[in-house]
């Protein structure tokens, strides 16, 4: 039984060498994912706090409007651009759509109106073409009036609506779009990897000339596993690092259930890529079939937006989809905590998906 | 000498059409077996079924002992191929390849003394793309002994080398065959087969037309009267080339 192991540690120590010299390979396993992770998440990163830009136009001099000005420039919601003074500069901004709204408070606004305390009328000023952010504003200054008045007027408010995020607060855009670059590194990694190297491999004779020796079927497919694991973990985590350090990513997960993640992910993807490439006797074969394989997979597994915005029968199917599982496996762990035990049917799938890969692999696998 | 290598009625058909047609020989151990013949006779397709890698379509072969269409994986282990070109994978030293190649037989070797034996010592840290053709045949030869084998296998082993590669490889497979293996090679040089066989088999259209050892051979042909046409020469223009360029290795 050892004897029989020696080519597979011997095979996965070597290859893992071999990445490091090859200076393609370099690029494809670490610094195109990490491109990637940068250019998304500077898309989706930082702060996700929606704010405006708008302008804001004040006639009125009174006190009260002067400490409304102040509070509402502390308001991160408003973007205030100060070189705006007059209605015309609003307007031509507003054509161009470099501000979402102008704030208008007439000369009237904050002086004592019939009741004695403080009244007026604050007017949203928006562009048609970007009515979406207009109302959204004004809906924002009615809450603040809301609380406004309250200090005025005391009134009873039998219902009330309370919002609130599903997301656990601090979660970020940002934790939600890692998962899915994670699924996306594992998937280009898993299946373009293999599908280009063993085809070039066969046409070149040496997995022909491996066929020659004793060498079995599962020690080649052991021992590229291995390696290819290690390379898996040594991708994500660069990128993990990253995300960590740039991002502010909040790992909430254990990293014992997020390494068996990318292990059980890895090993998956990398199957995939191991019953096309080794079934595929050149690149011509093997290239539009990765290709087949990966976009459909790419784009139904909630890599680049999240499943639930797809019709109800499509998502039926995406969560059995092989990578679906590991995307939801990945954000499960990250942004909400849990742990590999409660990801029952996502390590199920990924296990009978990871049966049936090596299962055809084995079975369609060509030595030239 | 004992008959290592057991051939009878050897077949293999490509869409119907014999390749390799009922073929029958004999290989005792320790000598060198050639396998002559022009392009398309059907050398190549016999030694990949001799070496399991094409399965046979009919007759029988065993090799050591064992049947190459029921224990292939015995054959397997007892045999060591060097195709016609010799690839391996790239970025890897040729330290590593000697060494993976020998864990697949469960071996550990030093890889440095296998090397050494080809006269790539100073190559151990390069890799197999950096060779010249003559290294990399050397090398292949020694990756195809690594484990030992009773049995050794070359398909045109020569072809495309400069004359002092190709009488540095013909040294070193008289060293193998010296060392006790069994070579049985492939060759459309007939120079070749001449001085390093000590008998050959012809082939054409996938039939063994001829057996013996070259000597022999060439007796039963004068034996028909044949003459050659020119006046022999006492040297030719090779022999010309190596005196005046040596015999040392140019890679």
């Amino acid at each position: 039984m050892k004897k029989s192991l020696l080519p597979v540690t011997t095979f996965a120590r070597i290859d893992i060498k071999r990445l490091f010299r090859d200076k393609v390979a370099i690029f494809f396993v670490f610094i195109f994912p990490v491109m990637f992770l940068l250019i998304f998440g500077s898309i989706f990163g930082g702060d996700s706090n929606i704010s405006f830009k708008v302008a804001l136009l004040s006639e009125s001099n009174n006190q009260f409007t002067t400490n409304f000005v102040d509070e509402i420039k502390k308001d991160d919601v408003f973007d205030i651009d100060e070189k705006i003074t007059t209605l015309d500069q609003a307007k031509e901004k507003l054509n161009r759509g470099t501000i979402d709204a102008a704030i208008i408070l007439p000369a009237s606004f904050g002086e004592p109106g019939t009741s004695g305390t403080p009244a007026g009328e604050a007017t949203v000023l928006y562009d048609q073409s970007s009515a979406q952010a207009g109302q959204t504003l004004a809906s924002i200054m009615q809450a603040i009036f809301a609380d406004i008045n309250k200090q005025f007027v005391t009134t009873v408010t039998p219902f009330t609506v309370k919002t609130e995020s599903t997301a656990t607060k601090g979660l970020t855009q940002f934790d939600y779009t890692f998962a899915g670059l994670l699924g996306f590194t594992l998937l280009s990694l898993g299946v373009f990897g293999p599908t280009s190297v063993f085809p070039r491999l066969k046409q070149k004779g040496v997995l022909r000339r491996y066929h020659t020796t004793t060498l079995k079927v599962w020690q080649y497919f052991t021992g590229n596993v291995i390696s290819n694991g290690f390379t898996g973990i040594l991708s994500v985590a660069l990128m993990f690092a990253i995300a960590l350090i740039v991002f502010d990513l909040n790992m909430r997960g254990d990293y014992l259930s997020f390494l068996v993640m990318i292990l059980l992910g890895a090993t998956l993807m990398f199957g995939i890529g191991l019953a096309i490439g080794g079934w595929a006797k050149n690149e011509n074969q093997a290239a539009p079939l990765a290709q087949m394989v990966a976009l459909p997979m790419m784009f139904l597994s909630g890599v680049f937006f999240p499943t639930f915005l797809m019709p109800e029968f499509l998502q039926k199917i995406t969560q059995f989809i092989p990578l679906t599982p590991i995307v939801d496996g990945f954000r499960m762990i990250v942004t909400e905590g849990m742990t590999i035990f409660e990801l029952g049917p996502q390590v199920g799938i990924i296990l009978i998906w990871t049966v049936v890969v090596y299962f055809l692999a084995f079975k369609l696998f060509r030595w030239e | 000498m004992s008959t290592l290598i057991d051939v009878k009625n050897l077949t293999k058909k490509y869409n119907g059409k014999p390749v390799v047609d009922g073929i029958s020989f004999a290989v005792k151990k320790g000598e060198i077996f050639g396998i002559l013949g022009p392009n398309g006779a059907g050398k190549t397709t016999t030694l990949e079924m001799l070496e399991a890698l094409r399965p046979i379509d009919a007759g029988s072969a065993t090799l050591g002992g064992f049947a190459i269409d029921k224990e292939p994986e015995q054959v397997k282990g007892i045999i060591g191929v060097q195709p016609q070109t010799p690839s391996f994978e790239e970025k890897t030293t040729l330290s590593e390849i000697i060494s993976f190649f020998a864990s697949i037989y469960g071996e550990k070797v030093n890889a440095k003394s296998f090397l050494n034996d080809v006269g790539l010592l100073e190559k151990a840290n390069a890799y197999p793309e950096t060779l010249s053709g003559g290294q990399r045949q050397r090398f292949s030869i020694a990756v195809a002994l690594v484990h030992s084998p009773q049995i050794f296998f070359l398909d045109e082993p020569t072809t495309g080398l400069d004359p002092q590669a190709r009488r540095n490889l013909w040294e070193l497979i008289k060293e193998v065959r010296d060392k006790g293996v069994t070579v049985v090679m492939t060759t459309h040089y007939m120079e070749e087969a001449e001085l390093l066989c000590d008998r050959v088999a012809v082939m054409d259209n996938g039939k063994i037309i001829a057996l013996d050892t070259p000597k022999n051979l060439i007796k039963a042909l004068l034996k028909k009267g044949f003459t050659k046409s020119a006046k022999v020469e006492q040297a030719n223009l090779e022999d010309v080339f190596i005196d005046l360029t040596g015999k040392a290795l140019r890679d």
